[in-house]
């Protein structure tokens, strides 16, 4: 039996480490478990559109280099629910929250 | 072959019905048109209102303008409504006493004491005394654990209060697991050194020690007369999931109750009633007063305000030497209103007592032919007032199927809820009682807290739903709907109305099955109520047992609930009630236009 903790993926591309912080505070203040993997992708919304589908939760986040998106399953390609460039760390703290606040059905922030 | 339009304008839309009459032949009705009522009732305003309505019709119809040979606008009752709220009680906090909220993550679980201790004041704290750290959203959650884990060694800390939205961030990287509140926005606020009790609730559940006078006398060591003085403070923090309460020596928390103003009726049996003394006492003392000549409040009252006020509105309308204006029905609704508690920390409201009043000022006649003068200088046509209102309604409510003389009609609209019998003799009883829709809005406006009128409005009108997912939603009813293109992430994990054209989001974040509930509360404590009062006016010898067929008209019987409630009321009596259906077509509007082109051929026999 293969066990796998139900977690949001961020699949980034050459991260900000601030921005990245942020968006995992935003994630685990509401308690919510998230999977960090570098890929070879270059294009943001094809990180979040492939995390969101590779979760178990089906929600994924998108990081390349400065520009973060937020994409749920089900969603098409290119249509992310929040986008952000250059973010401030309100904004990426909020889009990692708004990303467990899509898991746990809670409307976003 | 002549074009004939009746116009009904109502306190809030203008509705038409247009009718072609070939020369000899019977009447055929060609379109109606509704527009919302430009201006008060009665005044000159309304002609713009009355032109884009007509315009709409004869656009309808495939006619023009010039085609139209008479148009026939309503004698309209000369009534207007007017609604007011009254808070009777106020809770007041000197010097901070209490916090008590729902932040959406707080952390840790279980009840803690100790003094309050800035963050920034560590270094000065005494070992051995137990603390309650408060710490500003300066310091970041890795700061913050980091100095209380440094602190934790020689010091005895039992709670945390945080500004900012990190109770689960600073709780992972403490060593020891205690309560932590989070989002006090005014935590500055919070003096140093004060005993203080901090309570988080298991989730799923609400704080259990600070909800209780004798928890919080438990925890903060109370005297019996302190414990008293604490009982505002535990009702207010009922199923809040964390709360803070603080111990300040000249702080107290108490419950006023306001002066509320006295309304003065001048009846067959007059009297005095003060409105804290609830709706119940004021309606009781309505309904024993006989026939009401006036009605008057207590001057620098909200009442008092809002009477003189519809009274000078009235004034206006009619300047007429001989008006006579005297408000001659109100109705009296008990209701709760959050407000926020002045003195607060974090934006918290309690639930004080309020009345909402609706009256009606009443006038001998309003200037409706000077509305037909200007309308027929503007238009060229014939345009003449006919017809009492109710007469009208009466007349169009008939065309619905299935009905039968003696009929009832009960005509629920935006300021008043008028009822008339027509008995098999043709005999027409009026009455016109205060409140209908307009005072529902004000209820679900404060009793849900939301300060605005129109979304209360459109809470009125439309089902609720949540929308659980991108893709699907979930109904008042438990119905689930499924979307094909997926739902705007704006909408998401919210509750929305289920409006014509799309989705309104509520702002407030208040739960789906409380609004609901909110909602046909206010539905029923004001039409059902008026219903029953209007039709036991009209009924013969007052008893609804005499009445057979109900109609339900006017804008608040096309209400997706409130015809429902009223058929269930009337079942005990026996009584066929329901939504009309004017000309078998038109649903439960537009029987008063309809009624003015049915009448001008009963005048042309």
């Amino acid at each position: 039996m293969i066990i796998k903790k139900p977690a949001i993926f961020i699949y980034t591309f050459r991260p900000d480490p601030g921005v990245l912080k942020e968006i995992c505070a935003g994630m685990e203040e509401e308690g919510v478990f998230y999977e960090i993997a570098e890929q070879t992708d270059t294009t943001l919304d094809a990180l979040a559109w492939n995390a969101a589908n590779d979760s178990m939760l089906g929600c994924g986040i998108g990081i390349c280099e400065q520009e973060i998106a937020l994409q749920i399953k089900g969603l098409k390609l290119g249509h992310n629910v929040e986008y952000y460039c250059c973010p401030s760390a309100q904004d990426s703290r909020r889009l990692g929250a708004n990303g467990a606040r899509a898991v746990k059905k809670q409307a976003l922030r | 072959m002549s074009y004939i339009a009746g116009v009904d304008i109502g306190n809030s839309t203008t509705e038409v019905c247009l009718a072609e009459i070939p020369a000899g032949g019977s009447l055929r009705f060609l379109a109606s048109a509704s527009c919302p009522t430009t201006g008060t009732k009665g005044t000159a305003a309304n002609v713009h209102g009355i032109q884009s309505a007509l315009k709409q019709a004869v656009g309808k119809a495939g006619i023009s303008m010039n085609d139209l040979a008479l148009i026939r606008i309503n004698e309209a009752a000369p009534v207007i409504g007017d609604t007011a709220m009254e808070t009777l009680t106020e809770t007041i906090i000197t010097d901070s006493s209490m916090i008590g909220h729902n932040p959406s993550t707080p952390a840790g679980a279980g009840q803690a004491v100790g003094e309050i201790l800035h963050i920034q004041n560590l270094s000065n704290a005494a070992a051995g005394t137990p603390y309650i750290i408060a710490v500003p959203k300066e310091y970041s959650y890795e700061e913050t654990a980091a100095l209380i884990n440094d602190a934790a060694d020689r010091l005895k800390i039992t709670g945390i209060i945080l500004q900012a939205d990190e109770a689960v961030l600073v709780e992972n990287r403490l060593r020891q697991k205690i309560p932590i509140i989070d989002e006090v926005s005014r935590i500055e606020k919070i003096p140093d050194e004060v005993l203080a009790a901090i309570e988080v609730a298991l989730p799923g559940q609400s704080v259990r020690m600070l909800s209780n006078p004798y928890g919080i006398a438990t925890l903060l060591g109370l005297s019996p007369e302190e414990t008293r003085a604490v009982t505002p403070i535990a009702k207010s923090l009922i199923g809040k999931r964390s709360a803070v309460v603080l111990k300040t020596p000249g702080g107290n928390i108490h419950e006023n109750v306001l002066p509320a103003g006295e309304i003065y009726l001048q009846a067959d049996q007059s009297s005095t009633i003060n409105l804290d003394e609830g709706a119940d006492k004021i309606m009781q003392a309505v309904t024993n007063a006989g026939e009401i000549y006036d009605i008057s409040g207590q001057p620098n009252t909200n009442v008092g305000n809002m009477l003189s006020r519809i009274k000078k509105g009235m004034s206006e309308l009619d300047q007429s030497q001989n008006a006579d204006i005297r408000i001659t029905d109100i109705l009296a609704v008990d209701t709760l209103a959050p407000v926020l508690i002045s003195g607060a920390l974090a934006g918290e409201t309690c639930l004080e007592k309020a009345v909402g009043i609706a009256a009606m000022v009443k006038t001998q006649k309003l200037p409706m032919q000077e509305i037909a003068r200007i309308l027929q200088e503007e238009l060229n046509t014939e345009v003449t007032v006919a017809g009492v209102e109710a007469v009208m309604a009466s007349l169009g409510a008939f065309t619905t199927p299935g009905t039968k003389l003696p009929l009832v009609i009960l005509d629920m609209g935006g300021g008043s809820t008028d009822a008339a019998v027509i008995t098999d003799g043709g005999h027409v009883s009026i009455t016109h009682q205060a409140g209908a829709g307009e005072l529902v809005s004000m209820l679900i406006e404060t009793e849900l807290g939301l300060g605005d009128r129109h979304m209360a409005e459109q809470i009125k009108k439309y089902p609720l739903a949540k929308v659980e997912s991108l893709f699907h939603l979930r109904m008042e009813n438990g119905q689930m709907s499924f979307v094909d293109e997926s739902i705007d992430p704006r909408f998401y994990g919210r509750v929305v109305l289920l409006a014509e054209n799309g989705l309104i989001r509520i702002e407030q974040d208040i739960p789906m099955e409380k609004i609901a509930q909110v909602r046909r509360e206010a539905k029923r404590k004001v039409f059902v109520t008026n219903a029953v009062r209007a039709l036991k006016t009209v009924a013969p010898g007052h008893d609804l047992k005499n009445l057979s067929n109900v109609v339900l008209v006017g804008g608040s019987a096309e209400d997706f609930e409130i015809p429902e409630m009223l058929m269930e009321e009337f079942t005990n009596y026996r009584i066929v009630c329901g939504r009309g259906n004017i000309r078998g077509s038109e649903g439960p509007r537009n029987a008063v236009a309809t009624g003015l082109v049915l009448s001008y051929l009963g005048e042309r026999r």
